[in-house]
């Protein structure tokens, strides 16, 4: 019977809410000196191994600065990027700089205190395709990253509504939207040639003009067709670390920090939306 | 001179069949661009110019190759045999791999880290789960097995419910679950508590059938001695189904070192994250794939012979 009863609270305690506590994160980030970031492994150039085997890219960098900012050494993790969505972090890491579009569905379980640059997405098509506009796309098959943004957009179904998001129009109508785990994943079945899976794969722009770069032969059409707003994600409920972070983004955006960086892995600004 | 004498013997008939079989599927294929193609260009010219003609001359001598090949084999002793078969699919296998123009500089760059981090961590986290399934499953069998309501309840309860569901999503229950109870779980706990509920689950399943395949009339016997309960599973029964649960729990261990891949979905660095994400930075998945494939195949040939030692002590009994 006692253990029962032991076993009982046990349970009850557990099923305590566990939101983060006013100023407890950063409480944590501040004692210990470390600030826990997780990163996706397979996101390059924002995130990625490098040759030395170690998290590399543009988001690491950015957080490496935040870091460097609260005083903190950066430590980073690496869970599936479902886990990080998912919310209910239970203090395994203090923040994402993860490239994380701020929508109102993830803002019920993340807070999204600061966006710090915008990402274009575009659309790829094989280098022998025929197409010259965005238009052409329509009634063909377009590949995308299951449950992200751009498949949200071929759907006619994308929420941005972040600050600061400038307007866009759905340009195309595919007869087929293919969706795959990663982008990657998209672009491995492009380059198998014009129309043998796929006509044309909406990504971010980065992420095509990398793929160029490692000699897949596809190019970019047309202009980019909306911009994504990208923010720095925390766990809900610590204000006082949130405000903390936004001021320390607007910082960076202020002082150039970000331009900087954002030239150093995009070869462009991305800070702001055109 | 041997080849055809020894397929006589079995049956011209077979030969022959097999011949016109393989011969025609390659004609069907049109192997004409294919190494064996170039290889006979003195004889049927250009491979590309060489048409209907070239497919059939290709597709008899590849015919009449394997033909060959299997009557030379079947002339050696068993030993011998199954050698040269392993040597010949293996070749096959590489020669398959080959074809890719894999970046094979880019592999032996990763290959330490990978193997150091990723397998390392991947033959961990299986060998500890292993240990704690094997007890879990003994604990699940015997509670299956016995006469207390509770313990039998409980412990079908359990079965049902990991052998159920998706180990994926047991992972995840595990990993993301318990923080809503207010206990937080590191990755690697998570996953092994994972993998080791599940595969306890499954090898209580062959832990039962083990002990139950151990013939009545030895608890019998033993009892008549005046052996004490627990004395009589320990040296009567467990040593005698040992030799009943080794092959399909040797199985099971093969299959839980390939589904640790799944902690990677928390971040842990094992072999499969390793080999999702080191080729990514630069497009180049297929190289880390196929590496951590033969790390995999490596790893459990290695449990395989694990088995067969283990199957040879718990045979002696049977052994003549």
């Amino acid at each position: 019977m006692t253990r029962l009863f032991a076993l009982g609270a046990v349970l009850a305690l557990g099923l305590v809410p566990t939101l983060a506590s006013a100023g407890s994160v950063l409480d944590r980030v501040m004692s210990t000196r470390t600030l826990t970031m997780s990163s996706d492994a397979e996101y390059p150039p924002q995130s990625f191994l490098n040759d030395q085997n170690e998290m590399d890219g543009f988001d690491v960098d950015v957080a490496r600065e935040i870091a460097k900012r609260l005083g903190a050494e950066l430590k980073i993790v690496t869970p599936g990027w479902e886990v990080i969505t998912a919310g209910n972090w239970g203090g395994r890491w203090d923040i994402s700089v993860g490239s994380m579009t701020p929508t109102s569905e993830r803002a019920k379980v993340l807070d999204f205190p600061a966006v710090y640059y915008y990402t274009p997405a575009s659309f790829a098509v094989h280098a022998d395709s025929k197409a010259q506009t965005v238009a052409e796309l329509n009634d063909k098959v377009v590949g995308v990253c299951g449950g992200c943004t751009y498949e949200a957009y071929l759907k006619k179904d994308l929420v941005l509504d972040a600050g600061g998001v400038p307007p866009f129009e759905y340009q195309v109508t595919p007869k087929k939207i293919r969706s795959y785990e990663t982008d990657v994943n998209a672009f491995d079945d492009l380059r198998l040639g014009d129309g043998v899976r796929l006509d044309a794969v909406l990504s971010a722009l980065p992420t095509i003009q990398e793929a160029i770069k490692n000699g897949y032969p596809i190019r970019i059409l047309g202009d980019p067709v909306f911009y994504e707003p990208l923010s720095v994600a925390l766990e809900k409920g610590d204000a006082e670390f949130s405000a903390r972070l936004a001021d320390t983004i607007a910082a960076m955006h202020a002082d150039g920090t970000l331009t900087a960086l954002s030239v150093k892995w995009y070869g462009a600004d991305l800070t702001r939306a055109k | 001179m041997l080849a055809p004498l020894a397929l006589a013997e079995r049956g011209p008939l077979r030969a022959v069949l097999l011949f016109a079989l393989v011969a025609a599927a390659a004609a069907w294929l049109d192997l004409r661009e294919s190494l064996l193609g170039h290889a006979l260009a003195p004889a049927i010219g250009p491979p590309e110019a060489s048409g209907t003609y070239g497919r059939i001359a290709v597709g008899i001598v590849l015919g009449a190759l394997i033909t060959a090949n299997l009557g030379l084999v079947r002339i050696l002793p068993f030993a011998a045999q199954v050698v040269l078969i392993w040597a010949e699919l293996l070749a096959l296998f590489l020669a398959f791999f080959y074809s890719f123009d894999l970046s094979y500089g880019f592999i032996a760059e990763r290959l330490e880290f990978l193997i150091l981090q990723g397998a390392v961590t991947t033959i961990y986290v299986s060998l500890i789960a292993i240990v704690i399934a094997s007890m879990i499953a003994l604990a699940a069998a015997l509670a299956r097995l016995s006469r207390s309501g509770v313990a039998y309840g409980v412990a079908t309860f359990y079965i049902s419910f990991f052998r159920g569901t998706p180990l994926l999503l047991q992972v995840y229950l595990i990993y993301l679950g318990l923080p809503q109870l207010g206990l937080t779980v590191d990755a690697v706990p998570s996953g092994v508590a994972a993998l080791s509920l599940c595969y306890g689950a499954y090898m209580a399943e062959i832990f039962r059938a083990g002990i139950q395949g151990v013939p009545r009339g030895q608890t019998e016997a033993a009892l008549a001695l005046g052996l004490r309960r627990g004395h009589i599973l320990q040296r009567i029964v467990l040593p005698q189904a040992m030799r009943l649960i080794v092959p399909p729990t040797g199985s099971q261990f093969i299959a839980m070192l390939k589904d640790s891949s799944l902690v990677s979905v928390m971040g842990v660095w094992e072999l499969m994250f390793l080999a999702r994400t080191q080729g990514r930075s630069e497009f180049k998945h297929l190289e880390m794939l196929i590496t951590a494939a033969v790390i995999y195949w490596v790893i459990s040939m290695g449990f395989e012979l694990v088995q067969a030692r283990l199957e040879r002590h718990f045979g002696r009994g049977v052994q003549r």
